[in-house]
This record gives structure tokens, sequence and C-alpha cells, in this order.
């Protein structure tokens, strides 16, 4: 048990963080919920009803829908593009998809490889993205989560502001949508090229995300 | 990151829900409110036509035009035509009857009339006669 929670630290960590900041969020948006709606003269929810209403799903959506854009982008972008001297990058010369051999596919894949890594054909080409298209796919079911709750939240502002609801396709194409999407976006890409870069020149003594305290500079794809 | 799949499956899911599921009966209930409305106008029955209106919204009534709103509401020749469509987003809906538009809103003792009267103005929010 004890070695369970040791050997997934980093996933049951950030799972409790998740919930507490989750239920914090919903205890704080219920409370600015019903300020909104004691200006716009509406009833007053309770916690239950708020965390089941679109303005609960629409704000946990639009920055779910981001941060799976971050780790999407992330993923395939660093297969083309590098930093030199990051420990968030791969070396300069390696740019590409690599070949088989480092990517220990096919006849390069080892006894403990995964199954689809030796199958070759489909299983392997598949397999060699599903990383990338699985955060692909979550940013799109995220961002579609939010386009809906969001409509729906918005029509409800609207017909209190005393204005007519939207079509979905006339939300998409609103400012509140990409309001909400854009503000969510210039963050997460601010914050990947802040530690691609910062991490050139700043340690983290222990942390797989920084290099060895004492190595250069201008060292690349060494984590410590 | 299945777990997080998983979650992410269940929002979009959810996101639907909240959009589109429920809005059938709470659309018939937020008509029905309209509908007593506008019957009670067309009755000349003016307690009635206050008591499906907010309560905000009867006692600004009562206050511009400078009597109780049993009186005023009549005297307003507002449109009495049922209910033809209605949209229901939240706990806030649209009425739309041949001559007129109705904005509603939910409350603990269920739909009141917030606004009735109203005549567009483009992008800008409804005109309305009453809660305006």
């Amino acid at each position: 048990m004890k070695r369970a929670l040791r050997d997934n630290g980093l996933s049951i960590g950030f799972g409790l963080l998740f919930l507490a900041a989750l239920i914090g969020q919903a205890f704080a948006g219920q409370a600015a919920y019903n300020d909104r709606q004691l200006a716009d003269a509406g009833a007053q929810v309770t916690l239950v009803q708020y965390v089941t209403s679109s303005d609960f799903a629409v704000d946990v959506a639009e920055n779910w829908q981001s941060e799976y854009l971050q780790f999407f982008l992330y993923v395939f972008a660093t297969v083309w593009l590098v930093q030199r001297g990051s420990p968030e990058s791969k070396r300069v010369e390696e740019t590409g998809t690599e070949p088989d051999r480092e990517q220990k596919v096919g006849r390069f894949a080892t006894a403990d490889s995964p199954a689809w890594a030796r199958a070759g054909g489909w299983r392997t080409a598949v397999f060699s993205r599903s990383l990338g298209a699985v955060m692909g796919v979550l940013f799109g079911l995220s961002w579609l989560a939010q386009s809906i709750a969001g409509r729906s939240a918005n029509n409800a502002e609207r017909l209190a502001q005393l204005q007519d609801p939207l079509t979905w396709l006339g939300y998409v194409g609103s400012a509140d949508f990409w309001n909400r999407t854009l503000q969510n976006w210039q963050s997460e890409f601010l914050a990947i090229g802040s530690i691609a870069v910062i991490s050139v020149y700043l340690r983290q003594r222990g942390s797989p995300e920084s290099k060895p305290v004492g190595e250069s500079h201008d060292t690349t794809e060494t984590s410590g | 990151m299945r777990r997080w799949g998983g979650l992410a499956c269940a929002l979009a899911v959810c996101g639907g829900a909240v959009a589109g599921c429920g809005a059938g009966q709470r659309g018939d209930a937020a008509a029905a409110a309209a509908e007593a409305f506008v019957s009670a106008l067309r009755e000349g029955d003016g307690a009635a036509a206050c008591a499906a209106l907010a309560t905000e919204t009867a006692q600004g009534l009562a206050a511009s035009e400078g009597a109780p709103c049993e009186e005023a509401i009549g005297a307003l020749g507002l449109p009495d035509a049922a209910p033809s469509a209605v949209d229901v987003w939240s706990d806030r809906a649209q009425v739309r009857t041949r001559d007129d538009v109705l904005f509603l809103a939910e409350f603990e003792d269920g739909w009141k009339v917030v606004a009735a009267g109203c005549r567009p103005q483009g992008e800008r929010p409804y005109e309305c006669e009453v809660g305006a």
C-alpha cells in the first residue's frame, strides 16, 4: 500500500489537488453566480443546482480544453521544434520522428516493448501517435463541451438582459466563446514558452523538469 | 490520463445534458406561466395578471405608473395572444405570441413574467413596456 502510494505519488497528488480545486471552484462559483442573480433579479441556487448548471460546466470546460490543447500541441510540436539548452527539448540534431532504432519499434523493439510497438504496420503507426492523438481528442471533446455549456449559460444571460438567444453556430462565432477560449490559450502558450526558455538558465535540484544543477546552459535534453 | 479522459467525456455529455435535457418540461411550465399572464389580460383580470409578474416587475410597474399594479396593467393595452413558441435557457425563458415577446424567470414559486410588451431593437436589448 505504502509502496503503491509512493510509486503513484504524482498522479495521486495531482488528483487530490484537482478535486480540492474543483470543490473550491464550485463554492466560489456558486457565490459569484448568486451575486449576479441578485443583480438580475433571478432566484438564488443551491450548490447542487450550481454544479449541475451550464455556468459551472462552461467554467470547467474552458480550462480543461486549454490544458489538453497545451499538451496536444506540446507533444506534437516538440517532435519538430527544439530549444537549445532546454531540458524540455530534445537535442537540436534529433528533430523529426527519429529512426526506428531510437524509437525501438518493429525489429528494433525489445522484449519489454509494448505489443503494438513490436507489431509493425498500422498498429505501430497508431501506437506511435497515440499520446498526441488522445490529447487531441480530449481537447476536442472539452472544447465541444465548452461550446455547448457556454451557449446555454450565455443564452440565459442574454435572456436576463432581454436579448434573443443564439444558435450554436451563432455562439461559436460570438465574442463570449472566443474571449473564453483565447484568454485560456494565451496563458497556456506563455507557460510553455516560459518553461522552455527559463529552464535553459535556471535549475530545480532533483526535478526531472530541470537539468542537473551543475549542468551547462548549453546542454539540451538532460534532466536531473 | 485515462481518468482525465473519462472526466472529459463525462463533461461533454453533461454539457449536452445541461443544455438540452429537461428543456421540454420546463418549457411547458414557462409557456403555462405566460399563458396565465396573457389570459388574465384578455379577461381584464388585473390582479391575476400582476400575480403572474415577477415581484420586482410588478413593483416597478406600480412605481412608474403611480398606481397599483392591478390598475396600471390593464391601462397599458398589452398584447394578449396565446403563446406560440418558447425558448428556455437555465432559469430564463423567452415566450413568443403572435404579436408580443415576453421574458420570464424561474423563482421558488415558479415561472414569472419579468418583461412583456417587448419590441426588438436590433442587437440591443428589447424595449419592453413592462419590466424594461
